[in-house]
């Protein structure tokens, strides 16, 4: 008697590692049924990817970026202890990756290289077009319309700005329209753009029941990053709450 | 039932239960946070300053320089507590030599480190160099234990405060220390708002983006070497673009119509976790960063967003307002087991998992409808709000080390960034400049 235990041990060990790839699948498996799970979705070579520009049409998910994967370990940047005897440790800065800018090169001072690479006239070209959709929407005469608190519901006086709206994208049939869906500051910036968005498809979706052609319309939400004013007043929240309409121009 | 079935499910139960604890305690490290816990008395005797010429970075103020950035380091630390020792008159000991008679005196008012150096310029190089060592006297083996030579130009006199920082928390905890660490977020430029990167206690900041209008949401990658975030292209859409702080080199990671926001890097990097609404609503998806294949999580007609890794890297903490308002639930990393974490209050938003896995830090709406710092177990057993007072608090993210939190929040007015610890004591604003600075995320320690 004494001695069967051991004679088990070999055995129930077996049995554990014969059955463990059994319970993981089981965990899975189970865990799956809480929630009506989708078959993993997978798209690629949609975009050339590889730079910013490379990314054109329907979108996509890019084929072609760096490993992100962490190595760990010792970096050039390690911290090497309290020494009794120290040596001299040369400091570069940014430049030997204390700021996390590292790995590339190392030679003096990189505030240049730090800043991304984009093209200069961007900003001046943006501002350009920004101007020029706001000059041609005022021409258009089209209206905003304005949402309650935490609400994405089209209000009485939503519904007929967007009449007047609807009538003119009708009789204006080669334009493109952008539906913006702006939000006041409070709440969080994350989920102010999911709410930005529910208002802006609630417009979309109004003009398309008054019958405009959904092809000539686009949303696109900014949460609270670009408000209209910045005063901590219902006032101003209630101007910033709004599905902005805008005649696009460029691409 | 077979004897074997029997057997396998016995086997499977207890495995299981094995597995639930050691994956609870994997979570779960020392919190330094924590009110028994005792921090070791240090006291900086000074930053002498040494020989080299005058120049215009002003010799005099140099080593009280580093001696201010060092005592902030340490008093932010929170592993030590930064005694005063100028009543006690401790004179500085010579490099090499015995601890300077007057320790004694600081040992016996219950100084367990004493700190010191000298820093000076370098009159030999242009231009010119600086110098800075540092010593530490441990009072429990009553010698001087070593210390730090560092030299470089001009621009780095405050790392090399935060170097010697992180190295005495490193000797006293084996931990990395934050004093390197930096924090990425958004800064109004003009009509736009860019991306930029700033040391942990708010100094040096730089423009990483400069696309004239929309860029948000950054997080780092856990080599500190990427920036994932939210771009506008066009005005018109949103993408998930990387790029590449050493070299300003972009990439579009995911551009897939609708919303694409809240990108955040899993802590081995190999995933990516993001919300978008191009099939419809803002869901849930992970993208593979090496087989680049894009696996939804959640499929419900309510908004899931803001996915924050636990630092196992197995489940996750997001925001959905399936239920009504947004709400917080956790899952685990392939989108299975999702159970609802949040209950009080009708909107809980934007959380982040604690690198030590203990605490869950959000944005909770108080019965005044105000926007604060909430935290809370991953269990759902405890709460409690971390915040208060006036202002819309947002986007809080937290320090490598667990014991400090940095957020945005319009309290002085415009939106500004500040760092609390997670007990709520220490708040300190760290921006000053600017209309509008937000979305703070720390970095990893290095």
């Amino acid at each position: 008697m004494k001695k069967r235990p051991t004679i088990y041990l070999p055995l129930i060990f077996g049995i554990l590692i014969a059955v463990m790839p059994a319970c993981s699948k089981k965990a899975l498996q189970s865990g799956s049924d809480a929630q009506t799970f989708q078959e993993p979705t997978t798209k690629s070579g949609i975009t050339r990817g590889g730079n910013r520009e490379g990314t054109r049409g329907g979108g996509g998910v890019s084929p072609n970026f760096p490993d992100t994967a962490f190595s760990g370990g010792e970096n050039s940047n390690s911290l090497r202890g309290i020494d009794r005897d120290p040596s001299e440790e040369r400091l570069n800065g940014d430049a030997d990756g204390d700021g996390g800018f590292g790995g590339n090169g190392g030679s003096g001072n990189n505030r240049d290289r730090l800043m991304a690479k984009s093209d200069p006239g961007a900003a001046t070209r943006q501002m350009a077009e920004i101007r020029s959709e706001q000059l041609a929407s005022a021409a258009a005469g089209l209206r905003d319309v304005f949402f309650t608190y935490d609400s994405f519901s089209i209000t009485e006086e939503g519904r007929h700005a967007l009449s007047t709206n609807a009538e003119w994208i009708k009789s204006n049939p080669n334009t493109q329209l952008k539906i913006e869906g702006h939000c006041d500051e409070r709440g969080t910036s994350a989920y102010n753009l999911v709410l930005g968005e529910k208002r802006a498809k609630a417009v979309r979706n109004y003009l398309v029941e008054l019958g405009v052609a959904p092809n000539h319309l686009s949303v696109v939400s900014y949460g609270k990053e670009r408000p209209f004013c910045t005063e901590h007043t219902e006032a101003c929240y209630s101007q910033n709450r709004r599905g902005h309409l805008v005649v696009r121009i460029g691409e | 039932m077979t004897f074997r079935t029997v057997l396998m499910a016995g086997v499977c139960a207890s495995l299981g239960l094995v597995w639930i604890i050691e994956s609870g305690a994997a979570d779960v490290f020392l919190e330094a946070t924590r009110s028994e816990f005792q921090k070791i008395p240090l006291g900086v005797v000074g930053i002498d300053n040494v020989g080299g010429p005058e120049s215009p970075e002003g010799r005099a103020k140099l080593g009280s320089r580093i001696e201010d950035v060092l005592k902030a380091d340490v008093r932010r630390s929170l592993v030590f507590s930064l005694v005063d020792l100028a009543p006690l008159k401790i004179k500085a000991s010579h490099p090499g030599a015995e601890p300077d008679p007057s320790f004694k005196h600081a040992t016996e008012n219950g100084v367990s480190v004493i700190v010191w150096g000298r820093a000076g310029l370098k009159a030999d190089t242009k231009p010119p160099d600086v110098n800075m060592d540092g010593y530490v006297y441990d009072a429990g083996s009553d010698e001087v234990v070593g210390g730090k030579r560092y030299a470089g130009s001009t621009s780095v006199i405050r790392l090399m405060a935060h170097r010697f920082a992180d190295e005495l928390v490193f000797r006293y905890t084996g931990e990395p220390g934050i004093a390197r660490t930096k924090i990425a977020y958004v800064s109004q430029q003009g009509t736009a708002r860019e991306l930029f990167v700033m040391d942990y206690d708010g100094f040096e900041s730089r423009q990483v983006t400069a696309d004239g209008f929309l860029n948000l949401m950054p997080h780092w990658s856990p080599d500190r070497r990427f920036l994932v975030f939210t771009a506008y292209r066009n005005r018109n859409t949103q993408e998930i673009d990387m790029i590449e702080l050493a070299t300003g080199k972009r990439w579009t990671l995911v551009s897939q119509g609708g919303l694409n926001i809240t990108p955040a890097l899993s802590p081995d990097g190999h995933f990516l976790a993001y919300s978008s609404s191009h099939e419809g609503n803002a869901e849930l998806y992970r993208l593979d960063t090496r087989t680049k294949a894009v696996h939804r999580l959640t499929t419900n007609a309510g908004g899931d967003l803001s996915p924050s890794w636990a630092p196992s890297g197995r489940e996750m903490v997001f925001a959905s307002d399936r239920s009504g308002g947004p709400q917080l639930f956790l899952m685990s990393a392939d989108g299975s087991n999702v159970r609802r974490l949040t209950f009080d209050g009708d909107y809980n938003a934007a959380p982040a998992w604690s690198p030590r896995g203990n605490w869950i830090a959000y944005v909770c709406r108080t019965p005044k409808k105000e926007y604060k710092l909430c935290l809370i177990t991953p269990d759902g057993q405890k709460r409690r709000q971390l915040t208060a007072g006036p202002g819309v608090d947002d986007s809080p993210s937290w320090s490598p080390d667990g014991r400090h939190l940095v957020f945005s929040s319009t309290a002085d007015g415009k939106s500004q960034i500040y760092m609390i610890n997670a007990d709520g004591k220490d708040l300190e604003r760290i921006t000053f400049t600017g209309t509008h600075n937000s979305a703070p995320t720390w970095s990893p320690a290095s």
